[in-house]
């Protein structure tokens, strides 16, 4: 059973030789469904691999996922009202559903991969069956909230081009399987397969005993302590005091004290401080690594993520420099991959982290890592004409544009600084926008349209050099798509 | 500036070009880009709307049919107002109602000559590489979009554009920014460019 050879996923995918290794596998399929991480490894070498399912465990956490939201959905006002027994009794009874739906879904629910296609199948009263294309992939996730840390278990993300959400979230898998799982589906999602190169996951089943991710070169590593200094130099954490000393002082004018109120003050202070504490929590350990040509990210206290971006599916890279911040020099990285519309609102999934906190250096390092041969502290940025201060009397010596050697560099923001890099090959058109206002002014704006995110804009800009710069923004990204 | 076109105002640089090596790097310098068709008549552009590269470019308008059938939708929606307001009015008797009547006149007034003026400002041209594409009579708007760069050709006709023998064509890429959509072409027209888009697409088609 210990085949040296899942790799060769695709030529080998109606050979005939070994149809027995391929009707072993589907038998136990029927009865204890494939799950746990020891057997399966090794994929059935021909015919099409039999369908698995998610790790069994997984409809106990979406059950226990599901209390939380029971619970925080009754809300304190129920539990002063129903008194304890009968709130405890009313989550419970709607947790227990939730995990009945959660065992039926599992029971349903199953994935294999098909030539170079990830294919999930769903429901039972709507299926649905999804054909990912793994070309089309841009990024992977192994994410293990705390839950799934406790029970040795993992989810894997995928983001594909065109998704407006993360397609296919497998949760749950065993942590070895979807390790093994990502490392095979990158591999697939590589350039066009090379069937006589050594294939990239031939230690695919030797993986998995290690930590999720193989280490690769290390780039950086986030000290923690910057980091929590870091969310402390934010607005809301600034802000904090004031808003505990007004609370305190209208409680003891009022001199009510229920626990209600107290409780609920709580909840908001906690709602206010969440992004800073999501962000601790979040990048929390930040590890950076480079393998051959994707970057892998690490991070999380409570739930940790793996991340697997190919680099060459970069879109952008933005950096941000905080008001709070610049004392200290810091700034923040992040980069865009296609496929995230600004539509997903739990912005925590998308894979856009590059650099949660660091200096000027580390800044100027990860930059050339991502986007060889652009240095950060090189990128010139031109001014808009001064009658531009007429749109932007403050800022407008903040707002820049400017055209490096493979990058445009665009720059904005007075109070908190940003610059938006995007790699001419990124770019998917150009627009030139001019408002009323510009117009009396002769300026315009122009933007160059990425995959995911924003993209980047030079805004109020000189009319001719707003002509000038979009011709040369569509020759550069035509010259260089050319060239790739 | 290396790459200027000679004989004009120089086209301001927009920040230093690195002082490194000329275009040893896939994407070009500044020379290569002097020889773009774009950069040549740049100076000569006369101060109008958004059109470019004037020299160089064939605009294309799109049918005027467009103005009848923005108008009526114009007129619909109008309408719907109007007979709330007048409604309102005549159980209320409130002059607020008879106010605002008047001003939705007047702004539907206004929108129908802005209408029949931004039909005539929308104009699409093929390039060599892109489609370009403009619009708008407030905030005036171009889109360039190389062929290569496209994911999916939309042609759409809704019934009262089918009323008027009309269709509109949308590109689309993988920025969800992109705007290039051309409506009020003919049925042929639409076709003709779909057929084209398509084919130069395929031509250099790379995708992201």
């Amino acid at each position: 059973m210990t085949h040296p050879g899942p790799e060769l996923p695709r030529p080998a995918t109606d050979a005939p030789p070994a149809p027995q290794d391929d009707h072993a596998p589907p038998a136990p399929h029927d009865g204890p469904p494939s799950d746990a991480p020891p057997a399966p490894h090794d994929h059935a070498v021909g015919g099409v691999e039999p369908r698995r399912r998610l790790h069994p465990l997984s409809p106990a956490l979406h059950g226990a996922k599901s209390l939380v939201v029971v619970v925080a959905g009754l809300s304190w006002s129920t539990l002063s009202r129903v008194g304890f027994g009968w709130f405890a009794a009313m989550a419970t009874v709607l947790a227990l559903g939730a995990t009945v739906l959660a065992v039926v879904s599992w029971y349903n629910t199953g994935y294999h991969v098909v030539g170079r296609e990830l294919r999930v199948y769903e429901g039972l009263l709507w299926r649905r069956t999804r054909a990912i294309p793994l070309e089309r992939l841009q990024a992977v996730e192994v994410v293990r909230p705390l839950l799934a840390q406790l029970t040795g278990l993992a989810e894997l993300r995928l983001e594909v081009v065109g998704g407006g959400k993360t397609e296919a979230p497998l949760a749950y898998l065993g942590v070895a399987e979807a390790a093994a799982l990502r490392q095979r589906l990158l591999a697939l999602a590589g350039p066009a397969p090379h069937p006589g190169t050594a294939p990239p996951q031939p230690s695919a089943s030797a993986g998995p005993t290690v930590a999720p991710v193989p280490p690769g070169r290390a780039l950086h590593a986030v000290a923690n302590r910057d980091l929590l200094v870091s969310q402390l130099l934010t607005p809301q954490a600034f802000l904090l005091p004031f808003g505990v000393a007004f609370v305190v002082a209208q409680f003891l004018s009022e001199g009510s004290w229920s626990f209600i109120a107290v409780a609920s003050t709580i909840t908001a202070m906690a709602g206010v401080l969440l992004q800073p504490i999501r962000r601790v929590l979040d990048d929390w350990n930040f590890r950076l690594a480079r393998d051959e040509g994707t970057l892998r990210v690490r991070n999380g206290l409570l739930e940790t993520r793996a991340q697997t971006v190919p680099l060459n599916r970069v879109q952008t890279v933005g950096v941000t420099w905080p008001l709070l911040w610049r004392a200290k020099g810091w700034l923040r990285l992040r980069l865009e991959v296609a496929g995230y519309s600004g539509g997903e609102a739990d912005d925590r999934n998308r894979p856009d982290r590059l650099l949660p906190v660091g200096d000027q250096e580390t800044g100027e390092r990860i930059v050339a890592e991502v986007l060889p041969g652009v240095r950060l502290s090189g990128l010139a940025t031109g001014l808009p004409p001064a009658r531009a201060r007429w749109l932007r009397p403050l800022g407008w010596r903040a707002v820049g544009a400017g055209l490096d050697e493979r990058v445009f560099a665009a720059r904005s923001g007075l109070i908190t600084r940003q610059l938006t890099v995007v790699p001419y090959a990124r770019i998917q058109s150009v627009r030139v926008t001019q408002g009323p206002a510009q117009r009396r002014l002769r300026l315009a704006t122009v933007h160059a349209d990425t995959a995911g995110g924003a993209g980047a804009a030079a805004l109020d800009r000189d009319l001719d050099e707003a002509w000038w710069l979009a011709a040369e923004l569509t020759a550069r990204a035509h010259a260089a798509h050319r060239a790739r | 500036m290396t790459g200027e076109p000679p004989g004009g105002p120089p086209p301001h640089p927009v920040g230093p070009h690195p002082v490194g090596p000329p275009p040893t790097a896939p994407p070009p310098g500044p020379p290569a880009v002097a020889g773009h068709p774009a950069s040549g008549p740049l100076a000569a552009y006369p101060p109008g709307p958004l059109e470019p590269w004037p020299a160089t470019v064939r605009w294309q308008s799109v049918s005027t049919d467009l103005i009848w059938v923005e108008l009526l939708r114009l007129a619909a929606l109008v309408g719907v107002v109007l007979l709330g307001l007048a409604v309102g009015w005549a159980v209320s008797g409130h002059w607020l109602f008879g106010a605002a009547l008047g001003a939705v006149v007047l702004a539907g007034a206004w929108r129908v000559v802005t209408t029949v003026r931004a039909v005539h400002v929308w104009g699409y041209a093929e390039r060599e590489n892109d489609l370009l594409v403009r619009h708008g009579l407030l905030v005036r708007r171009l889109s360039i979009v190389p062929y290569s760069r496209m994911q999916f050709v939309d042609v759409s006709a809704g019934p009262l554009e089918r009323a008027f023998d009309l269709a509109t064509v949308q590109l689309h890429t993988a920025a969800a920014a992109s705007d290039a959509r051309v409506p009020g072409l003919r049925p042929a027209e639409a076709a003709r460019l779909r057929d084209r888009l398509t084919a130069l697409g395929e031509d250099r088609a790379e995708g992201l």
